[in-house]
């Protein structure tokens, strides 16, 4: 039993976890710390759900906003995602990885919003898209007028090219880079197989290096 | 493009570029470098890529998006069929609900007995039974009169017998 399931473990949860819980969370083959949280949550321990919302919210938002690339957007798409971890916790069963579960709800609320999107959008709304930039570290040496334009001219051309990728080889690259997930895990997130994966990846990053290998230099 | 690596194994020059290979898997890659011009200019461009993207850091998280999300849970916004069904009487505690429960149960039962079709009250039943009485009586009463009718007729038929 890991030491920091602690804080949202109330005194007697372990013993009124059920015997079913216990066996699929050994049927996963080796503890994951966030399908043990889980099965708290399903058993009553609404702490459990803070610990899991603190350890993913922001992985989660981000995750979406790069892939719909809108701030507000994907900040209410992720409350979708937890507010459905949340409600189907009586239903849930540790099949999978904590994170591969709550992945596959965010990339198909995300994919399903840019479709249904598709046609009243196109790509144009990335230029006015400025005020979702990030806010950049403040250091001792404050980048100048210049060096704040250039990085404005590169994120925008990060942006689009991204933006161009076809879904699922946007969403695996999304997931290969930033949550660094192995292969097998974007498998089970975008359920197909590991080679697909492989292949999507490799399509996706063909096409990165063709629109911005040049930033090299830059 | 007759480099081996490149066409079957690229994605372990995706991961060199990365830093994701171990080390021992990159020291035999580099060695292919040296030799490959090819795969070196696509390891270049790949960590080109891979710095780009480092580049693009998202937004930072509103801070009111716990609270946001627990005023939804606390609110229940229905989400399947069934919550929606049953939403209207989640917030009502026991102390509310039972003598609610009771009253329905109460209204039901006394449906159920009032309305059965092929159930005869028993005054209705005692009414009947008293109209066949009188049925009865007054055929025997007519059978009477009849007889009486008969005897009347018979005396008066033959008035010179006597």
């Amino acid at each position: 039993m890991h030491a920091d399931a602690q804080p949202c473990m109330e005194p007697g949860v372990e013993t009124h976890m059920g015997a079913a819980a216990i066996a699929a969370v050994a049927a996963i083959g080796m503890l994951d710390y966030d399908a043990e949280l889980m099965l708290r949550v399903k058993d009553g321990d609404g702490a459990c759900f803070g610990v899991l919302l603190e350890k993913h919210r922001a992985s989660v938002i981000h995750f979406i906003y790069r892939l719909v690339q809108e701030q507000a957007v994907a900040e209410e798409l992720a409350q979708e995602v937890f507010l459905r971890v949340y409600r189907s916790r009586s239903s849930y069963e540790a099949t999978a990885k904590f994170k591969t579960w709550l992945f596959r709800i965010a990339s198909h609320l995300a994919l399903n919003w840019l479709r249904d999107e598709k046609h009243e959008r196109g790509q144009e709304r990335l230029d006015d898209a400025s005020a979702d930039l990030p806010v950049r570290q403040v250091s001792d040496r404050r980048p100048t007028v210049e060096q704040e334009l250039v990085y404005a001219v590169r994120l925008r051309e990060v942006r689009l090219a991204v933006a161009a990728l076809p879904e699922k080889q946007r969403t695996a690259v999304l997931l290969h880079k930033y949550e660094e997930m192995p292969y097998a895990q974007i498998a089970k997130v975008l359920e197909c197989s590991e080679s697909a994966v492989k292949s999507l990846l490799y399509r996706a990053y063909e096409t990165l290096r063709a629109r911005l290998a040049h930033m090299e230099s830059t | 493009m007759n480099c081996p690596i490149q066409s079957r194994d690229p994605e372990k020059l995706v991961a060199y570029a990365a830093g994701a290979l171990d080390p021992e898997s990159a020291r035999a890659l580099e060695q292919h470098l040296m030799g490959c011009a090819d795969c070196r200019s696509m390891v270049a461009d790949q960590a080109a890529v891979w710095q780009a993207l480092n580049a693009w850091e998202a937004p930072p998280v509103s801070p009111d998006f716990d609270e946001r999300l627990y005023r939804r849970i606390e609110q229940g916004v229905p989400f399947s069929w069934w919550e929606r069904l049953t939403r209207p009487f989640r917030p009502m505690s026991l102390r509310q609900a039972l003598p609610l429960t009771a009253s329905a149960g109460v209204l039901l039962v006394a449906g159920l007995l009032l309305y059965h079709p092929d159930y005869i009250a028993p005054a209705a039943r005692s009414g009947e039974i008293v109209r066949a009485n009188q049925v009865e009586r007054t055929l025997d009463d007519l059978d009477l009169l009849r007889q009486f009718g008969t005897a009347d007729s018979g005396e008066s038929a033959h008035p010179d017998a006597r």
